[in-house]
């Protein structure tokens, strides 16, 4: 990433800022009482690709073991709705009630996971730290944790936010900014955090 | 959408901790220099290795077939193996090709390495063969061209063509990750045909006649210089498996089916093709079901479905498929087609994770159906131990299967008498 755009990444950043003071903390107040059990029973059908401790199986998938359940909420939700489009996401997540989102979220937010930084963190990009961390762990429950993500899909979901297909009122603006070389740049240092989800009954 | 082919070695990236690895440095790359890239070597013994041989009881094939393990290759998928044996190229979902070297042709990988570390890979899940030893690599927006790569994989900065540049595969703003696993095979008429998935479950309406124009959901054909390029299959969801018939040069293909109709429906397929332009009905339909977004949409004109050859049971997820070509199996199973069953992701009862054998009768069309090997999938729990993915041959005409869930390659040979 060169310095010109590294500087316009922090702009853009700080505007951001605005945004995340504005949109994430409301949500802080707003914690899901999902049921884990409830969960557990329900992410037999989410296991094949995300495994019951939320480790990913498959490169599509993202882990989601550990992380912030209004993040998940928001995803389900925003599947199920059409806001979010994705060809085996949208089936899953379209017969599901708040209720059963919630229980979900529960049941994946509630394990644990552990990262391992490969490298300085001083070199880690400087327009995601704030809400997704240098470990890629999670800094606002808005945000979710990019540590151990497959390279591609943190690189397709940047693209994505770039192109209009998926919308969030900080991640588009930012994706907005950044060229295709800045956007793998990201994406392999999030992939390369080491990580341990360790399943929590 | 051509472009003059360009030879170029590769010079790129320092570090690796260091952002510009990122950088895809095609561009500069004419001037033949050299970089300091360093490759990634997988293990091939100790305790993952154990655990991957521990599955090896569990499968179970016909009687006088044996079952090993071939190689330790993370995230494995579609493969292509070299001309003289020596190396099986093999794609991944992420951002690597592994070369998978047998150099004492024990017929155990003494040694798994990344493929041109120097290069940024996009999703390179399809690599395969011309018949001359050029190594094409489909990526999820790019096409690469290797030249003799069964001898310049031994170094980090194997000479490189551009045949499609990034970006003129499909139109940028239709990439996805999901149904981006590009597979290719270089045809009888020696040009590259490629599959091209759609990124949908059922495309939006809007969006089918654009999709047709430009071969998504379909495979297209191009010359190895990337030029003359055409829609050679319409009508497909997403395929991730073809090969053609040696014996009369017919494309055979797998399909993938709509998710969220039911356990049992719409059936997996297999398709012959039999000449240029053939519809195979999607997003009309899907093994003689209606998709039901579809039903008010008016069909394209003149075109007459052509409907699988073999219907598979649904939700399989049927992908890598090859001819057998070799001699060293028995007489029944000589021309026919062997294929991958990656297994069912949202069914009920799961499904899958398992080799199909299909025969051909005289007139070159399906005969019989039936399970080959299988037991990656446990049937007590559910749960997978591997996902079979893509089938290929070695030259000794032993199978090898490629499971990107057990990060590994398996072998089937058979061992018993040939004698019929």
């Amino acid at each position: 990433m060169s310095h010109r755009s590294a500087r316009f990444l922090g702009e853009s950043f700080l505007a951001g800022v605005a945004f995340a003071v504005a949109l994430v903390f409301p949500a802080l107040a707003d914690e899901p009482g999902g049921d884990r059990e409830a969960g557990k029973r329900l992410a037999g059908q989410c296991r094949t690709c995300h495994g019951m401790e939320g480790l990913a199986q498959i490169p599509i998938a993202p882990h989601i073991g550990g992380e912030p359940a209004v993040y998940l909420e928001s995803q389900l939700k925003a599947f199920r709705d059409g806001q979010r489009e994705h060809e085996m996401m949208s089936i899953v997540a379209r017969g599901l009630s708040d209720a059963q989102i919630a229980d979900l979220a529960a049941w994946y937010a509630g394990h644990q996971i552990e990262v391992e930084l490969q490298a300085d963190q001083a070199q880690a990009p400087a327009a995601c730290v704030m809400c997704h961390g240098a470990d890629g762990l999670h800094q606002v429950p808005d945000a979710p944790n990019l540590a151990g993500e497959a390279n591609i899909y943190i690189d397709t979901q940047l693209k994505a936010f770039r192109s209009g297909r998926r919308s969030h009122d900080i991640m588009s603006e930012i994706a907005a900014a950044m060229t295709d070389q800045e956007i793998r740049a990201a994406a392999d240092w999030y992939a390369d955090v080491k990580i341990t989800i360790t399943e929590v009954e | 959408m051509k472009t003059g082919l360009r030879l170029a070695a590769l010079c790129l990236a320092t570090a690796l901790s260091s952002p510009a690895l990122a950088q895809d440095n095609m561009d500069r790359l004419q001037s033949m220099q050299r970089t300091d890239a360093q490759f990634t070597y997988v293990e091939q013994s100790g305790q993952r290795a154990d655990a991957l041989k521990a599955i090896l009881p569990h499968i179970k094939v016909p009687s006088g077939f044996e079952v090993s393990l071939y190689a330790i290759v993370p995230d494995a998928r579609s493969m292509a193996v070299a001309p003289q044996g020596t190396v099986v190229f093999v794609g991944t979902r992420k951002d690597k090709v592994w070369s998978v070297v047998d150099r004492d042709r024990d017929r155990i990988a003494d040694q798994v390495m990344d493929f041109a570390p120097s290069v940024t890979f996009d999703i390179p899940n399809g690599p395969c063969f011309s018949p001359d030893g050029f190594l094409y690599i489909a990526e999820r927006n790019r096409v690469l061209q290797f030249p003799a790569a069964e001898f310049f994989f031994e170094g980090p900065d194997p000479a490189v063509a551009i045949v499609v540049p990034q970006g003129e595969l499909i139109p940028v703003e239709e990439e996805s990750f999901n149904h981006t696993a590009r597979v290719c095979r270089v045809g009888p008429d020696g040009k590259l045909y490629i599959s091209l998935g759609q990124p949908h479950n059922v495309q939006p309406v809007d969006k089918h006649e654009m999709y047709d124009k430009e071969g998504i959901g379909g495979i297209i054909r191009i010359n190895t210089d990337g030029s003359n390029r055409e829609v050679y299959t319409r009508g497909i969801r997403n395929s991730v498996g073809h090969d053609f018939n040696p014996a009369n040069g017919d494309l055979w293909f797998t399909d993938n089916q709509v998710d969220g109709m039911g356990d049992d429906t719409p059936p997996g397929e297999l398709n012959r093709q039999t000449a240029a332009g053939q519809h195979f009905g999607f997003p009309w339909t899907n093994s003689r079901v209606e998709i039901p977004e579809y039903r008010k949409v008016p069909r394209p004109e003149g075109v007459d479905f052509v409907e699988p050859q073999v219907e598979m049971e649904a939700h399989a997820a049927d992908l890598g498929m090859s001819f057998y070509r070799g001699k060293s199996f028995p007489s029944e199973y000589h021309g026919g087609i062997f294929s991958a069953q990656h297994g069912s992701w949202n069914r009920t009862t799961p499904i899958g994770a398992r080799v199909m054998f299909t025969s051909l009768d005289e007139n070159g069309d399906a005969a019989e159906t039936k399970v080959f090997a299988e037991g990656w999938l446990d049937q007590e729990t559910g749960e997978y131990r591997g996902r079979p993915m893509d089938i290929a041959f070695l030259p000794d005409g032993s199978m090898l299967i490629s499971d990107d869930f057990a990060g590994a390659i398996w072998r089937i040979t058979y061992e018993g008498d040939l004698q019929e």
